[in-house]
């Protein structure tokens, strides 16, 4: 391998670089940490290439709907926060489902609720990116757990953004946002699917957050209409996620433990997987729920250590039909051994 | 015959709209596509854009690509389009709750960055379509849903907001001067730059009603009767005034200040040579100046306001070297420097 072309990069810089690569021409962003860098490349990028617009918006709802609306203008768009920030993005999110603007919103999580711990790693926002919205809606998140996943996943989030013709959440946490790790991105391939949606400017359709009929006109009252709507969504975006049916397995016989981490976590516990079997999701949403059923049938115990108090341990539960051991790493405290005398702890309290 | 190209502008097939019988919507969306069809302006190369509201609906009804956004995102959808589009013209159609009460920040901050987009603002002074609640525009005093005792609060006054800072491009008309809101919105659409139209307009049923008005013509001779117009282009407009107010972009505004001329230091070698007996003669006496040495160096003082009569100065005494009082006076040698140096004392 030449070393000589690797460079040391931070998530960060990957995710940027990962949406050039995928042909973003648009980011719209607010500084908040762990995600001004992002902002900061965009603004540099764009006075390298004049076809890359970006905003610093007055503020993040501004932000996202700016990037939803470029989306519909008929470039690649996407835009970067924190839980506050994404809080803020709600309310653009579902208008993006609806008016179907395929687009990228990366969310590096940090401490919650509100402000929080600025700048501490968490990964409490699952809820949030599952259905901070009004409304129903099927997003499609990936969490990577390396600088170069962050480069990759963020083109797999582009690509996904344009199949399912919705804003895909690409997860991170402040830890992954600043961790520096030597990556060669010329060398790794990538596929990029293009733009398929026509811009505006072609037509005389309306693209609205009302509940509309394929024509585009407004129906409001008509429950035949909603469903036939949303169940085509719906299908459509489940679709696009059999795509990428993202995880990483590795099995053990000699342990009935199954350990469940992701994004930064994973990677903090993974001596730990010389002692249990591991699984580790990357597609977040929706929810790798026949895998994991497959996965843990050959498991008497399941343990999920997670940057929240249980919320994926909770999908998880709910997929496949037992009780879960979570192990919630909150404050930021993400600490090898930490985690193992709290698991120790409730290795031994459920025999 | 009477032109009605306009109409194929319009949705016709969606028609009739959602807009209550007498509302001034209607008006204000007909003469935007017939000043859209005058300037040959089409689905090709034109894209409205909304917020919420009875004015949001403005966009679906127009035969264009168009986009209805979220409450008062309007703008801010339309400065993102336009920056990625500039083959396109946007233009902006929604109300006065959307643009300057939900989406009042982002009013601040479009005009600030000056895309080049047009807004149409259905100005009712009332929130319509929830029912008559009290806007950010609804004059002082007005009895509404919310404000059952009159309004307590003035409204915003977004002709004096948006000529704050130019360029500017801000007309107020309304939907009773047929002929003035088209020329405004001619001009509004020509203007390079942000440009943005306040019409005036009635919302008889859910307004005009508790106000007191009878039939939507009422409210209409109401704004006759409110408002005047003023031609020509103007900087700002009075709150009675309907018209144009625009200002383009200036030269810099911060001030560069002016350079003070102060003459070069004169060199120690150019001074001339000041002997002991000369200084003595500059003691004060008989209204000669009053000079000291300090270092080498020959100082006039005579403006000082130490200067206490004939040969002294407080302590010191004129026409003498004082190096050494000067040195263990307890002021120091600072006190000196701001007096002119008139020679070399050798």
């Amino acid at each position: 391998m030449n070393h000589t072309m690797r460079k040391l990069l931070s998530g960060n810089e990957a995710i940027f670089q990962g949406a050039i690569r995928a042909g973003a021409r648009y980011f719209a962003g607010y500084p908040i940490s762990p995600t001004s860098e992002i902002l900061q490349q965009a603004a540099l990028h764009a006075e390298e290439d004049p076809t890359f617009r970006f905003l610093q918006g007055e503020d993040e709802i501004a932000c996202a709907i700016a990037t939803i609306s470029a989306s519909l203008a008929g470039v690649k768009a996407f835009t970067a926060t924190s839980g506050p920030g994404f809080s803020l993005m709600q309310e653009a999110i579902g208008w993006g489902h609806v008016v179907e603007a395929p687009c990228v919103f990366v969310n590096s999580m940090r401490v919650g609720p509100s402000t929080g711990m600025p700048t501490q790693p968490a990964q409490a926002d699952l809820f949030q990116v599952q259905g901070g919205s009004a409304g129903d809606y099927y997003p499609i998140a990936f969490y990577p757990h390396s600088v170069e996943e962050c480069f990759r996943l963020t083109v797999t989030a582009f690509n996904a953004a344009e199949e399912s013709l919705s804003p895909v959440v690409l997860l991170a946490d402040a830890f992954l946002s600043h961790l520096y790790e030597l990556v060669d991105l010329e060398a790794i391939e990538v596929e990029v699917v293009p733009r398929t949606k026509e811009p505006l400017g072609r037509g005389k359709r309306l693209f609205t957050g009302t509940a509309h009929d394929k024509l585009g006109n407004v129906k409001t009252n008509d429950p035949d209409i909603y469903r036939a709507w949303i169940s085509e969504i719906k299908g459509r975006h489940h679709e696009v996620a059999e795509k990428y049916p993202l995880y990483e397995y590795l099995p053990r016989e000699d342990s009935d433990t199954l350990l469940i981490a992701f994004g930064m976590l994973s990677r903090i516990v993974s001596p730990l997987k010389r002692r249990f079997p591991f699984f580790r999701p990357i597609r977040i949403l929706p929810l790798l729920a026949k895998e994991l059923r497959e996965v843990t049938k050959s498991y008497r115990r399941i343990l999920v250590v997670e940057g929240s108090d249980g919320q994926y341990g909770s999908w998880v539960q709910g997929a496949i039909g037992r009780e879960v051991i979570s192990i919630p790493c909150l404050g930021g405290g993400f600490r090898l051994r930490w985690i193992e005398k709290e698991l120790q702890k409730r290795l031994e309290e459920s025999p | 015959m009477i032109d009605r190209s306009y109409k194929d502008l319009l949705k016709m097939r969606r028609f009739p709209h959602t807009w209550c019988p007498g509302c001034g919507i209607g008006a204000v969306l007909k003469n935007v596509a017939m000043v859209l069809r005058e300037l040959g302006w089409g689905s090709e190369n034109t894209v409205a854009v909304s917020g919420i509201g009875c004015s949001g609906r403005m966009s679906g009804y127009m035969n264009l690509d168009a986009v209805h956004t979220p409450h008062g995102r309007a703008l801010t959808a339309a400065e993102a389009i336009r920056r990625v589009r500039e083959d396109l013209h946007v233009i902006v159609l929604s109300g006065d709750g959307d643009l300057a009460s939900i989406g009042g920040n982002h009013l601040l901050h479009t005009a600030r960055r000056n895309p080049d987009i047009t807004v149409i603002c259905n100005d009712n002074e009332i929130y319509g379509l929830t029912g008559g609640q009290a806007g950010p525009t609804t004059p002082k005093g007005t009895k509404t849903l919310t404000s059952p005792r009159g309004e307590p609060f003035p409204p915003l006054r977004l002709g004096r907001i948006l000529t704050e800072q130019a360029p500017y491009f801000y007309a107020r008309t309304t939907v009773y001067h047929r002929q003035h809101l088209q020329q405004c919105i001619r001009e509004a659409l020509l203007w390079k730059g942000f440009s943005f139209v306040d019409v005036l307009s009635d919302c008889i049923e859910l307004n005009g009603r508790r106000l007191g008005f009878r039939t939507a013509f009422q409210m209409l001779r109401w704004f006759d009767e409110r408002f005047r117009i003023v031609r020509g282009i103007r900087e700002h407009l009075e709150e009675d005034e309907l018209g144009i107010a625009q200002a383009k972009e200036t030269a810099p505004t911060k001030k560069v200040p002016e350079e003070k001329y102060e003459p070069p230091l004169p060199s120690v070698e150019a001074l001339r040579f000041i002997s002991h007996e000369e200084l003595e003669r500059f003691d004060g006496r008989e209204g000669s100046p009053l000079w000291i040495a300090y270092k080498g160096l020959v100082y006039d003082v005579s403006k000082s306001p130490l200067f206490q009569g004939e040969k002294r100065m407080r302590c010191h005494i004129a026409g003498k070297d004082l190096t050494h009082e000067i040195d263990a006076a307890p002021h120091g040698e600072d006190l000196l420097f701001s007096f002119p140096v008139v020679g070399r004392l050798v």
